[in-house]
């Protein structure tokens, strides 16, 4: 629960978001020593905290249970790999192949990426969001699969067999660094007055716009800003794997995203993150058991929500009434 | 015109299995008011069911191909009963997102548990039926549709009387309309909505051996499109209407096969999503469904 | 008790005229008049299933009627949003307690305050002077006013665990906050003891001088409505069956065969 802001609240965030982007920028300095299997890890897990942490405003804080998440992340990914690979050539010359001019350019498809997405986003949500409960679930689903088909239809991006050799532009600090701005970004918007507004609308809605608030419009930020940051996630996951492809971004990928935010408790940033964390790492600590890992894993969602429906990390847990 | 015909008859075919599995999501939700994600995959099961049974009952006689579909239908009977026992009846009392979230992981422990066990590799799926063609005029008919409609036909004649003329039946409808008052008037809400979902079960069985007849090549993952077509069919037709749901799942596979022979066909699993969203935007209530307004 | 008011002011702050929703075949609320003049504590009252809290969702935008205006401030109000009833200065409160049961007592009447905010969702993200000042601003003001009405000692406890009597004023405060020129309360004495209502009725009194605002009361407990309301309103299955001050109510023979019974005598000196 939030104290008033002021006091110790009022320079923290800003204060935070500047460590962990000097921190990433150390770790990223220091890259070339560190084993690269892990350098990958962590950025697994990066990715997938940008995308439970944006997805756990949507169906977390603001309660709209989305199943479509993955859908913008592959317009992220697509876009961002388009620009890189068919419109930067012809700007490189003039930027310099230089690490300045690449950071540049990858950031500008990054953002443009990110931005697609948010559009995409806008586009899904207005619509979908007069739906509640299961039918938002379903329809937010029948998009995400809408988008992953129109890209298995669009030639140029590679139909079925999707794009290659996309430039391996994301480093560990892009990560990590984009990974604080997400945090910061959903934590800021949240604790705050207006932020308060996301909560209230998932809590009861009807007694949300009875004292003044558009719910419509708090259920479009959460999905916009949502799909930004999964667009995001999308372009980075595009310039790490450097190679995409319709069917990694797919209804099973959705689900992965949203038994994070679940684990971790919706509407528990902190825990959401832990809970990224330790689903990314889970496989890789489980390879042993590798051909029981998935089998694991549905039996853990399923206890999950029948002894812990609250997450594995959300501590401050009051019972909610049934719907 | 025999193009046409002949679509009309490949849609009806795959519009009576969808039929029969979306009967199984409206009756579900109609009685627990919420999706059940793992249907697709008793349906599944249902046809691996089929494919071990016919290791040990010899295909390809009539009498052989009905005990392998009695099999497989009691077979998903006891599953979807074993399924709302242990993973959905604790939650009875929690809001509808946790349990959605629950169904989505028995989807998931099916479809994992299969690749393990069955294999992830598609594996042909005997004809356990005989076949032959007919032909009436220019349209070819397969054996395999005429069972797959007259199946269908039977089991949801069958299922109408259930609902219609039995005392489950009526108890079943009364708990679909006021959980409360079903149980102040006596009516055991555990064992009704039990056997509902062993009904439903049975019938996606029964769908996974007939799906599989006209599609035999079977893989753990098979109920995922099949599955999200038919609750798509069963939205459309309206969500807790049986006849909604055959409906729905008619109109859904004519639909689909004629996008599939058209100039749009790989546009056809998409047509099922986009009739979804649709739907959903204008008239969520489906074809036969009810709007209920929520009293403030 | 206040004597009657003379009649409202020339544009009285709320009208309903001939105002009618239908359900299919059921007529909810039949072209009832009705009007709320500024400063005025009006009732709203008839038997369960009258139409009452029909009316208050028909006020507050959750239903559009049928058939009949209705206008707040001279305006109408037909096609707006829930919330955007609410922006023009009209508050409710729910017969059924709708809290933000799992925010704290703090944070439910700081979102109320949203209304009247000047910053926009950026400034959330870039935290300058102005942004920080209105947060402070508004909690000095969430604080003072859980501070008039008792519930600062509830601060930052979970809506959902407050005593029912909290609870109801906290639902109170948080429409307060909204900063309206007209209250709907909706049986806000449900489920309360004698002491209990005596308070209310001081309570709503205070805050109709403090906040200077009018009040629509729907209620059953008479001893509630007698002593807050100046004028009142008998609403029996959808219709307007009876209108005028609160003794002139109690003696209409229409009244009392509808709603208060021949046992009448008997339940005022209860109540």
């Amino acid at each position: 629960m939030d104290r008033t802001l002021g006091g110790s609240f009022r320079f923290a965030p800003h204060l935070a978001l500047l460590g962990a982007l000097l921190a990433s920028g150390l770790i990223g300095v220091c890259s070339p020593w560190i084993d690269p299997y892990y350098l990958d890890v962590m950025k697994t897990v990066g990715i997938n905290v940008i995308l439970a942490v944006s997805l756990n405003l949507v169906n977390g804080y603001t309660g709209q249970f989305s199943l479509g998440h993955a859908g913008f992340m592959a317009v992220g990914a697509y876009l961002s790999a388009a620009f890189t690979l068919f419109v930067a050539p012809h700007w490189l010359g003039p930027l310099g192949g230089g690490p300045f001019g690449q950071g540049l350019l990858f950031l500008t498809a990054l953002l443009g990426g990110g931005l697609c997405a948010a559009l995409a986003g806008l586009v899904v949500g207005v619509p979908s969001l007069r739906l509640k409960g299961d039918y938002l679930a379903l329809v937010t689903l029948g998009f995400g699969e809408i988008i992953r088909v129109i890209f298995q239809n669009v030639d140029f991006l590679g139909g079925a067999l999707g794009l290659n050799g996309i430039p391996a532009y994301t480093t560990i600090f892009w990560v990590l660094a984009f990974a604080a701005v997400t945090i910061f970004v959903v934590v800021c918007l949240v604790h705050s007055t207006y932020g308060r507004g996301f909560l209230a609308t998932h809590d009861d809605e009807i007694a949300a716009e009875a004292i003044g608030l558009n719910t419509t419009h708090y259920k479009i930020v959460a999905f916009v800003v949502g799909a930004f940051f999964a667009g995001i996630a999308g372009g980075l996951y595009g310039h790490f794997k450097q190679t995409i492809a319709p069917v990694g971004f797919n209804f099973t990928k959705s689900i992965e995203i949203v038994v994070m935010v679940i684990l971790g408790g919706m509407g528990n940033t902190p825990g959401v993150v832990l809970a990224a964390i330790l689903l990314t790492l889970l496989p890789e600590v489980l390879r042993p058991v590798a051909e029981y890992r998935m089998i694991l894993y549905s039996f853990l969602l399923i206890v999950l929500m029948i002894a812990r429906p609250q997450g594995l990390f959300n501590f401050s847990y009051r019972r909610r009434k049934s719907a | 015109m025999t193009e046409f015909s002949q679509q009309l008859l490949n849609g009806l075919s795959l519009g009576a299995i969808y039929a029969l599995l979306a009967i199984g999501y409206t009756m579900v939700y109609g009685v627990l008011r919420f999706i059940n994600f793992a249907h697709s995959d008793v349906f599944m099961v249902g046809s691996f069911i089929g494919f071990y049974a016919a290791k040990v009952i010899p295909p390809g006689s009539p009498g052989g191909g009905l005990a392998i579909l009695l099999v497989a239908m009691v077979g998903c009977a006891l599953l979807g009963m074993a399924i709302e026992r242990f993973a959905y009846r604790p939650l009875r009392k929690a809001p509808t997102l946790n349990v959605l979230i629950t169904a989505i992981g028995v989807s998931l422990l099916l479809e994992y548990s299969g690749q393990k066990f069955f294999g992830a590799a598609p594996q042909r799926f005997p004809a356990v039926f005989p076949t032959r063609e007919f032909q009436l005029g220019h349209l070819t008919i397969s054996s395999n549709q005429v069972i797959v409609i007259a199946v269908t036909g039977g089991l949801i004649a069958a299922l109408r009387w259930v609902v219609f003329r039995t005392r489950i039946g009526t108890a079943m409808r009364a708990v679909a309309l006021n959980p409360q008052a079903a149980a102040l008037v006596g009516i055991n809400t555990d064992i009704v909505i039990s056997f509902t979902f062993a009904l439903g079960s049975a019938l996606a069985g029964a769908g996974g051996i007939l799906y599989a007849l006209n599609y035999p090549s079977i893989d753990p993952l098979m109920g995922v499109m099949p599955g999200l077509k038919a609750f798509v069919a069963a939205v459309l037709g309206g969500i807790g209407s049986i006849p909604g749901a055959a409906l729905g799942g008619l109109i859904l596979g004519v639909v689909e096969t004629f996008v599939g022979g058209s100039a749009w066909s790989t546009g056809k699993d998409a047509i099922a999503f986009a009739i979804l969203i649709v739907i959903l935007l204008f008239r969520p209530a489906g074809i036969l469904g009810r709007m209920t307004v929520e009293k403030v | 008790m206040d004597p009657v008011l003379a009649p409202p002011a020339a544009i009285p702050l709320l009208s309903l005229d001939r105002v009618t929703i239908r359900f299919g075949g059921l007529t909810a609320v039949n072209s009832v008049d009705l009007t709320v003049g500024e400063g005025e504590r009006v009732g709203l009252i008839g038997p369960n299933g009258a139409g009452k809290t029909t009316v208050f969702n028909l006020i507050t935008g959750v239903y559009a009627p049928t058939n009949g205006i209705i206008r707040f401030r001279g305006q109408g109000l037909a096609g707006l949003r829930v919330d955007q009833i609410v922006a023009r200065g009209i508050a409710r409160t729910f017969q059924n307690i709708r809290l933000f049961a799992h925010l704290s007592v703090f944070d439910n009447v700081r979102v109320a305050c949203n209304l009247h905010r000047g910053t926009n969702a950026a400034q959330t993200l870039v935290r300058l002077s102005a942004f920080r000042a209105e947060e402070a601003a508004i909690a000095r003001r969430v604080d003072s006013l859980l501070e008039i009405f008792n519930l600062g000692r509830f601060r930052d406890a979970a809506a959902c665990s407050l005593p029912y009597g909290e609870q109801r004023r906290l639902e109170i405060v948080r429409a307060l906050a909204t900063q309206p020129k007209l209250l709907l309360l909706d049986e806000p004495a449900a489920g309360m003891n004698a002491a209990e209502k005596i308070e209310l009725v001081r309570l709503i009194q205070q805050i109709q001088r403090q906040f200077q605002l009018s009040i629509l009361l729907v209620e059953h407990s008479m001893k509630v409505v007698m002593g807050v309301c100046q004028r009142i309103i008998v609403l029996d299955y959808g219709l307007k069956i009876a209108a005028g001050s609160p003794a002139a109510i109690q003696s209409d023979p229409k009244v009392i065969e509808a709603y208060l019974g021949e046992d009448h005598q008997k339940n005022v000196a209860h109540h």
